[in-house]
Order: C-alpha cells, then structure tokens, then sequence
C-alpha cells in the first residue's frame, strides 16, 4: 500500500482534534454524553471507536483527492502542534470544569 | 485479575513508549540496518499502544468506572479522577494513531533517511513526543492508583 504522508498528517491532525471537540462537547451537553454512551455502554467506548473510524474514512477520502506533500517537515509539525494543544486544551478543560464549572 | 489487567495495560504500554524510544536512537544517526530496525520497533510500538488500548479500556469500563472512580471521588482527592484521569483517558486516545502516523512516515521514507539527514528530523519529533506523552501517562497512572490506594487506606 502507497502511504500518502500529506493525507495521513491532515488525518491524524483531525482526529486528534475531533476527539478534542466530542471530550469538551460532551461534557457540557449531557444528552451528547448520554447518546454517546448509549451507541457502546460508555462514552469513552464510543468516543475511540468514532475516532477510529473517522481516522480510517477521511484518509481515503483525503488521499483520493491529494497529491503528495512536499515539505513533510511542514506536515509532521501540524500533527506535533495538534497533539500538544489538542492536549493542553484537554487538561486546561477538566482543570476548569473541576475548580469552576 | 483486576490488578493483572491494569498491570498488563501498564506493561504494554510503558513498553510501547520504549520502542518509540528505540526508534529516536536508531534514527540520531541512521544506516540501511538502523533504519530497518526502526521501521520494526514502530511496528512493534505500534501494535503495543493498540493492545495497550484495549486491555486499558475493558479495565477502564469493567472495573475502574464501576468500582475504582467512586472510591476516588469520595476521597481527598477526587481531582485525582475529575482531572487527571479525565485528561489521562482522552490524551491516550491520541496514541495510537501518533504512533500509525509515524510508522507510516518510516516505512514512507526509509529509502530517504540514509542519505538526506533533513528526513529524519520529522520521525524524530515524532517519536519524541509520544515517549512524552507515554511518560506523562505513567505519572497519571502513578497519580490515580496512588489516590485510590490512600483512600483505601484511610478506611
């Protein structure tokens, strides 16, 4: 299989960042929590399976319609900086949520 | 067996980091062997996150969410579940497919890293950041059961 490396770092950036939104999200609505428990029996079943799946579908999607990066550098820090915030944003979130919310 | 499950998640774990760190030291300075050394620590890396994965999420589900968390929360230190497990159990989630994206970028580029030295920087960042992220999972981990251990205590 031809590894497309530009579709595979704009995947791997949304996913991190679409876990991101599905955790804060469904901490402030209880009925998305609630419906994301109930598709598997626990939220944070659901959030990996979706996560997974939308991983798999949009770099098919993506690497279809996509040349090859050129600058895999460029590509590679989209992911680092996503991870890293995509992480801070997490943890500043239940920082919050437990002091304040 | 509950202790064994979160020991088995840790071990698979911890053990996954280290093949990424396996894969920084090949990649500092890499040849035709160290480059395909790296490419199967990845891979083994790799596979280990994800097993870790699912042993740490049927722990998670089965035993921690029903039994372990409760305990916690009626404890001094419940915000050793309301953050440091919340963030420790959905920063995880972005491990495994981390660690597939850097696999992906060794076995894209492994003809490349020999000869241009510029190429492994992005595999290197790479793998340097989920030997952090993995080394601030274990101190969560260290965290929690530290928590539930002296709550247990206290009774």
């Amino acid at each position: 299989m031809n590894i497309k490396t530009k579709a595979l770092s704009l995947t791997t950036s949304a996913t991190i960042w679409l876990i991101v939104v599905i955790t804060l999200s469904a901490e402030l609505s209880s009925p998305l929590k609630n419906f994301l428990t109930n598709l598997t029996g626990h939220h944070w079943v659901t959030k990996g399976v979706a996560a997974a799946a939308f991983f798999v579908l949009l770099y098919l999607i993506i690497a279809r319609f996509t040349e090859e990066a050129s600058n895999i550098k460029k590509e590679t820090m989209y992911v680092l900086w996503s991870s890293i915030l995509g992480g801070l944003v997490i943890f500043i979130f239940y920082l919050w949520h437990f002091f304040f919310a | 067996m509950t202790d064994a499950l979160i020991g088995i998640h840790a071990f698979l774990g911890e053990f996954g980091i280290f093949a990424f760190l396996w894969v920084f030291v090949e990649l500092l300075n890499p040849t035709p062997d160290r480059v395909k050394r790296a490419k199967i620590a990845a891979l083994i890396g790799l596979l280990l996150i994800i097993t870790a994965w699912f042993i740490g999420g049927y722990y998670y589900v089965n035993t921690y969410s029903p039994d372990v968390k409760p305990v916690i929360k009626s404890g001094e230190t419940p915000w050793a579940h309301s953050i440091v497990m919340e963030t420790k159990e959905h920063i995880f989630l972005f491990l495994p497919f981390l660690a597939l994206f850097t696999f992906g970028l060794i076995k894209k580029y492994k003809d490349k890293l020999v000869e241009d030295t510029k190429a492994k920087i992005p595999i290197l960042l790479m793998s340097g950041l989920i030997v952090l992220i993995g080394a601030s999972m274990a101190l969560m981990g260290y965290l929690i059961s530290s928590s539930f251990r002296g709550v247990l205590e206290a009774l």
